[in-house]
């Protein structure tokens, strides 16, 4: 399973973003292999480039690497064994499949768990953000993995570096309509802050002041040249909410011909007003990222009818049905999340 | 026209105006006005404070306040359009004001008194749930002499702010939005504890109504009893209306697991249970 935008291929598409990240990643790789493995865990929000930092992994210890991708909701038995298998490193994409919020829901990751800290094999595996703290307080998940790399939401000069990777300079153009003139005085930045009383680093929406968007308002002779390619980057940055794969989504969508302007570049609104089982199947889908209807079925029970849900998330725009699995719409993700997180549904 | 006040060492002239038609309609515009105002501020916080989410309580802990504020104005408008007073005529006056009311008034001004206790102190704000005496319910309304609690049963109680001094007054939340609930469940004695338990734990913490974090902690607990066992699940609800469906659904789900289980409910418990609980017993058949 991948989410759109996620895997654009391009001449350096690697982990232009998260190389910090990556290089913490490479460092525990090489020093397992003597005692007990430093399981590493990469958390993100849903297009936040986990697949990305896979692929590099991949890349790199291809030889090394057991990859398994779970694409829906797992038995025990779809499990292969791990400790026959010829590799040191087992690599697990979207492992929020290993559970469900149900009664009875958690045997599989249990014993997923037991098995790993019993192995010799180090295993790196990728969680979405919203399962990873849901389990992380239900079952304490977190204390099974030392290492745990957080993908945080994005800036505009590095959504500007990821993007402009993908062409030789010089391809795109981007037009100029005046826009430079109504340019924006503040932009959202979403710097990572290590708090002292959590473990993990956080990133938190900042105002950052654009002081050069205000000297250009200052007499002439003190005027600097604003690009229109920045307030471009900051407009689908804005949009985006720093959420990398919707911000390369919303690039490909307002990009003809290789040229951008601003005023193609459109930002949808969502008016959501939902109940508590509207809000709990969302909730549930964006934390699984993508959902079958039996598995929707069976976590939504016999109190709630999920197909007069879905069919009301559908009807929003805020969920599509792709063959009988449900994912969020792209665009809809950031409204989204913010809308479950003030009203209790994610935190 | 003018009269003259003595209070100890302080002696002043205190010109009291002439009560005309203006005058009236001056006081009772202030009064209305004060009253609209009150009212439009509650309803526009109230509103914002249902968009806001986590921060409902926040936004309604200020309308009391605000109230106060208005009201004080209010009484301090009508007071200068009557009488004009100097700084010494108003000490004068509130301390004849202040021991007449005492012998006369003493329980309406025991309630204001009351109200601006609950704004300052907080010992309860708007949205809470509270037990004042023998009511629990819902804070819908801090008055400035009474508080508006609304039960579970929708009935509207007003509780004299003059409670407080005199009465307990139990916050199931403290200011915030969420709420530990308590939520029991009796099974027969010999019943296989730990599968009762896991079930009982997966009902809770797999409830739309939850909130988990560290901050909203979860647990379940088994008391042995001379004819039952009592396993206790105790949550947060992430929002405090939702208590009884979150206590219900839990209670149903785990019931419906139980029975497939071959769990079953103890024949007898006795009443004090329910009158520790605060609740009737929860049973699966």
């Amino acid at each position: 399973m991948r989410m759109a935008g996620e895997e654009k291929p391009g001449p350096g598409s690697t982990v232009i973003s998260y190389e910090p990240e990556m290089a913490e990643i490479i460092s525990t790789i090489e020093q397992s292999g003597t005692g007990t493995p430093e399981h590493i865990a990469i958390v993100a929000e849903p297009m936040t480039g986990r697949s990305t930092m896979v692929a590099e992994i991949r890349r790199l210890y291809g030889d090394r690497v057991y990859y398994l991708p779970l694409e829906f909701v797992v038995r025990e038995s779809d499990l292969p064994d791990f400790a026959s298998l010829p590799y040191d490193i087992i690599l697990i994409d979207n492992c929020q499949f290993l559970s469900t919020r149900r009664i009875g829901g958690f045997s599989v990751i249990d014993s997923f768990l037991r098995t790993q800290i019993s192995s010799k094999k180090l295993f790196i595996t990728t969680w979405n953000t919203f399962s990873w703290q849901y389990l992380s307080s239900v079952i304490h998940l977190d204390s099974y993995f030392p290492k745990r790399i957080i993908l945080g939401r994005i800036d505009t000069p590095v959504l500007r570096d990821v993007i402009k990777a993908r062409y030789k300079p010089g391809e795109i153009t981007f037009l100029d309509e005046g826009i430079a003139e109504r340019s924006m005085f503040f932009s959202i930045v979403h710097p990572k802050v290590n708090l002292p009383f959590m473990d993990d680093e956080i990133t938190v929406p900042w105002i950052k002041l654009n002081f050069t968007v205000m000297i250009r308002k200052l007499p002439h002779h003190k005027r600097v040249i604003i690009s229109v390619e920045d307030i471009i980057f900051e407009k689908i940055n804005r949009i985006a909410g720093g959420n990398p794969g919707v911000a390369i989504l919303l690039w490909d969508e307002s990009l003809h011909d290789n040229t951008i302007s601003f005023a193609n570049i459109k930002e949808k609104s969502y008016s959501m007003s939902l109940n508590t089982n509207e809000s709990f199947i969302l909730a549930t889908i964006v934390s699984m990222e993508t959902l079958h209807e039996n598995d929707l079925a069976a976590i939504a029970g016999s109190e709630m009818d999920f197909k007069k849900i879905v069919y009301r998330l559908v009807q929003q725009g805020l969920v599509h049905d792709c063959n009988g699995y449900y994912s969020v719409e792209p665009f809809a993700l950031v409204p989204v999340i913010d809308y479950l997180k003030k009203t209790r549904r994610l935190w | 026209m003018a009269d003259t006040f003595s209070l100890g060492n302080v002696t002043a002239e205190l010109s009291i105006r002439t009560i005309d038609t203006n005058l009236v309609v001056y006081i009772v515009f202030v009064l209305i006005a004060a009253y609209v105002l009150t009212r439009v501020l509650s309803f526009l916080l109230i509103n914002v404070s249902e968009r806001i989410g986590w921060y409902r309580t926040t936004i309604t802990m200020l309308i009391p306040l605000l109230k106060l504020a208005v009201y004080v104005i209010a009484f301090y408008l009508v007071l200068t359009a009557v009488i004009e007073p100097s700084l010494p005529q108003m000490i004068a006056f509130f301390t004849l004001f202040a021991a007449g009311v005492g012998f006369g008034l003493k329980d309406f001004f025991a309630d204001i008194l009351g109200g601006i206790v609950i704004i300052f102190e907080k010992p309860y704000q708007i949205g809470d749930k509270v037990t004042i005496g023998n009511h629990y319910g819902e804070v819908k309304d801090i008055g400035i002499r009474a508080t508006r609690i609304q039960t579970p049963s929708d009935e509207m109680v007003s509780i004299p702010n003059g409670t407080i001094f005199s009465q307990p007054v139990q916050s199931g939340n403290a200011g915030d939005l969420a709420m530990m609930i308590d939520i029991d469940l009796f099974v027969r004695p010999g019943t296989d504890i730990d599968r009762a338990l896991k079930i009982l734990k997966e009902a809770l913490v797999t409830s739309k109504y939850i909130i988990i974090s560290d901050r909203y902690p979860f647990t379940v607990l088994a008391e042995d009893f001379p004819f039952y066992m009592r396993l206790r699940a105790k949550g947060y609800v992430s929002d405090l209306r939702h208590e009884f469906e979150f206590k219900s659904e839990v209670t149903r789900r785990a019931w419906a697991e139980f029975m497939k289980a071959g769990i079953r409910s103890p024949g007898f418990v006795p009443p004090s249970e329910e009158v520790a609980s605060g609740e009737p017993v929860e049973s699966g058949e």
